[in-house]
């Protein structure tokens, strides 16, 4: 791949850690010692100053690596670098020096300067690096165009995707300098995200709060009615249609909590949990608090457990028991009087093994995945119901808000419709992910996995994730 | 990767690699402008969606050219030569995904003037989320080299599946249940059909940079649904 000169691991987790003005400057220096094939620019003070050390700090991880530097690609621009090069790394958000020689060579914008911030979020992993192959978007290629060659200042929104997206503001602007042939232009970023998702979410939360209000209020009105009206000295209709009333209200309170802390839940997604939580503690406390209704339907909990401190994850210890406690809340209603609820949790996978099938021939669904990572590990908690299971066709809808499998004998209708919804989004700002997997008739699985905390003495990973002859 | 003794050679190299980055970064906000168009009824994006495509169209003829003569005058060999082809078969493929989002483009225009679906246009957005999300990742894949991440697009093909079989069947259900809503329902069947296709342009995607990586073909068989066997 013509781009690839750098290997192939993550920036962040690069063992070298080489400083980013090292990274660059004996990259071009090597590129021109090797194969001349760097095009020199004037400009070279600071790649000549990082000298000898730098190119055997690149060429040991180029070894190391197992990848030879591929001349093709080596930065062409020699690294500058900016008086405050460490102020500007401390700034949070992403700062580019951007440039270019020719207005015609489209494909030829290289990053001068990145900060941190920059170098983090779009994994920039040295100067000289084409600006295409970090940002793609047109608007703001086009806005960085308009300012190394228009001089006119430009500004465009795009939005990074995956799994937590962010919205980002784009404000181009040329600057005076040159170096040598190349004319430069600043890349500013902002993050808009808090912005956007609060403003989505007031919608939403209006939208949804409104309709599904409206159902239980209805009731509530009619019965009102009645109880003025005919049944006004009827004490045992009285008593009944209270009885009634006092569990639709209750249900417009839970499903109020549900709301708040579904977007509660969705304007955090994007900012990492801190703390951490030990799984297995986790689970036996929601197993206690559970209890009673366990007990109303004479279900029994059969948890398979490591000891504490076996599975220990950074999160939010408030929203990882609300996980818990919502798929194990579901397990319990739909799992018929006298069966078991079963709750298992497995530390330190892959994260293919984290998402691997329990049974292959069951049908299954992914309903998030985190973003790919090889080195992570994760920790699996997985609750499995006897309960009557779900048709194929239902499974990718599951974390729809009020979303509901008609036909099902749930019974009672006591959920509110979000508690998958805000089981996924709990998982998702915890970089985590859901599958579900279930055989119409015999009953249904639901996994969590997220990040083991680091630092932490890990468990090798002694049971496999597969068993046999399970539903 | 061996250092080429003629500079421009690689540099050529470099730049094919590069358009079909920026050719991708148009081709993902074209599939995501249209998206917005649905979900937001919004006819200007959807026009602008439609206008756009002739960039891509453009773009994609460049390349082939290049590409083209790159491999008729360095005749290139191995990894090279897999480079070349691959620039030139993902451009191509990008170029169909671009075709899908204006055809989605021109369905928004007229979904703008029914009446608003919004249970529906919800689900269209979640499938377009994930597409997009598909796309963005196998061109970062592209990007960087990360073959890991290729592979990680490709096996994850039936998501976008079970999700176009899910919007098929909540569409058989309004248009049972209001024979009025048929027209804006075919239309949203049809969008939806696109999306899926462009799902599996990324997984086309994932497929061309495996064998440009490796040199070999991804061939275990993936899980695949039947849409409609069920």
């Amino acid at each position: 791949m013509p781009l690839a000169n750098t290997p192939q691991t993550d920036p962040r987790r690069d063992p070298a850690g080489a400083p980013w003005s090292l990274w660059i400057g004996p990259g071009a220096l090597l590129g021109l010692a090797v194969s001349g094939l760097a095009e020199p620019m004037p400009a070279v003070l600071a790649a000549l100053a990082v000298g000898g050390a730098g190119v055997f700090l690149n060429r040991r991880k180029a070894v190391a690596a197992g990848v030879a530097p591929n001349a093709l690609a080596q930065p062409v621009a020699k690294p500058v670098e900016p008086p405050f090069a460490a102020i500007l790394d401390r700034l949070p958000d992403p700062l580019m020096v951007i440039a270019a020689e020719e207005a015609d060579d489209l494909t030829g914008r290289r990053f001068l300067f990145a900060n941190a911030a920059a170098r983090e979020l779009f994994k920039i992993q040295h100067a000289g690096a084409l600006l295409v192959t970090a940002v793609r978007h047109p608007r703001v290629l086009e806005a960085v165009d308009e300012a190394l060659f228009g001089g006119i200042e430009g500004m465009a929104e795009f939005e990074t995707g995956g799994v937590q997206g962010r919205s980002w503001l784009a404000y181009a602007r040329p600057l005076k300098e040159t170096v040598g042939r190349s004319r430069l232009a600043l890349l500013a970023l902002r993050d808009e995200t808090d912005a956007r998702r609060s403003e989505r979410t007031r919608a939403d939360f209006l939208a949804n709060a409104s309709h599904e209000l409206r159902t239980p209020l209805a009731s509530l009105s009619g019965f009102i009615e009645t109880l003025r009206g005919h049944a006004k000295d009827d004490p045992g209709a009285r008593d009944k249609f209270l009885a009634i009333m006092l569990a639709q209200a209750e249900r417009m309170s839970r499903l109020i909590d549900d709301l708040m802390s579904l977007s509660r839940i969705e304007l955090n997604e994007h900012i990492a949990p801190l703390g951490r939580v030990d799984l297995s503690m986790a689970v036996i406390d929601v197993i206690d608090a559970l209890g009673p209704q366990a007990r109303d339907k004479a279900l029994t909990f059969d948890p398979i457990l490591p000891p504490r401190g076996g599975a220990v994850v950074d999160g939010d210890r408030d929203q990882i028991i609300q996980v818990i406690q919502n798929l194990v809340d579901n397990a319990i209603k739909y799992t018929p009087s006298g069966g078991v609820v079963r709750v298992e949790i497995f530390p330190s996978l892959a994260a293919e093994a984290a998402a691997a099938a329990r049974d292959p021939s069951a049908p299954r669904m992914s309903l998030l995945t985190p973003d790919h990572d090889p080195v992570e590990r994760y920790a699996m908690l997985r609750v499995i119901d006897r309960g009557p299971g779900l048709a194929r066709e239902h499974l990718p809808r599951l974390t729809e808000r009020f979303y509901r499998v008609e036909g099902q004998k749930s019974g009672d209708r006591s959920g509110t419709g979000l508690g998958l919804a805000i089981v996924k989004h709990i998982m998702n700002r915890h970089r985590g992910g859901l599958t579900v997997e279930s055989v119409q008739g015999e009953g249904a699985a639901f996994a969590v996995y997220l990040p083991m905390a680091k630092g932490e003495s890990r468990m090798s990973s002694t049971t496999p994730p597969a068993e046999a002859g399970s539903a | 990767m061996t250092e080429h003794t003629v500079k421009s050679y690689g540099e050529e190299l470099a730049h094919l690699t590069a358009e079909v980055t920026r050719m991708g970064g148009i081709a993902e906000s074209q599939v995501a402008d249209c998206i917005a168009a649905i979900a937001r009824r919004d006819g200007p994006l959807a026009q602008a969606v439609v206008a756009g495509d002739e960039r891509l169209d453009t773009l994609q003829s460049e390349i082939e050219r290049k590409a083209f003569r790159l491999i008729a005058l360095r005749q290139p060999m191995a990894v090279d030569l897999r480079h070349a082809v691959a620039a030139l078969k993902i451009s191509m493929s990008l170029e169909r995904c671009g075709d899908m989002a204006k055809n989605i483009g021109k369905r928004a225009l007229i979904l703008t003037e029914a009446d608003p679906m919004s249970a529906l246009t919800r689900s269209i957005e979640r499938m377009g989320k994930l597409v997009q999300g598909r796309l963005k990742d196998v061109l970062d894949a592209y990007t960087t080299s990360d073959l890991q991440r290729a592979i990680g697009v490709w096996s994850r093909d039936e998501e976008v599946d079970e999700h176009y079989n899910a919007i098929f069947r909540e569409l058989l259900t309004y248009m049972m249940g209001d024979p009025r809503t048929i027209n804006a329902c075919t239309h949203l069947l049809f969008v939806a059909k696109n999306l899926e296709r462009i799902g599996d342009h990324a997984t086309n995607i994932a497929e061309i940079i495996h064998f440009e990586l490796t040199g070999e073909e991804l061939t275990s068989q993936r899980p695949k649904l039947d849409v409609l066997s069920q």
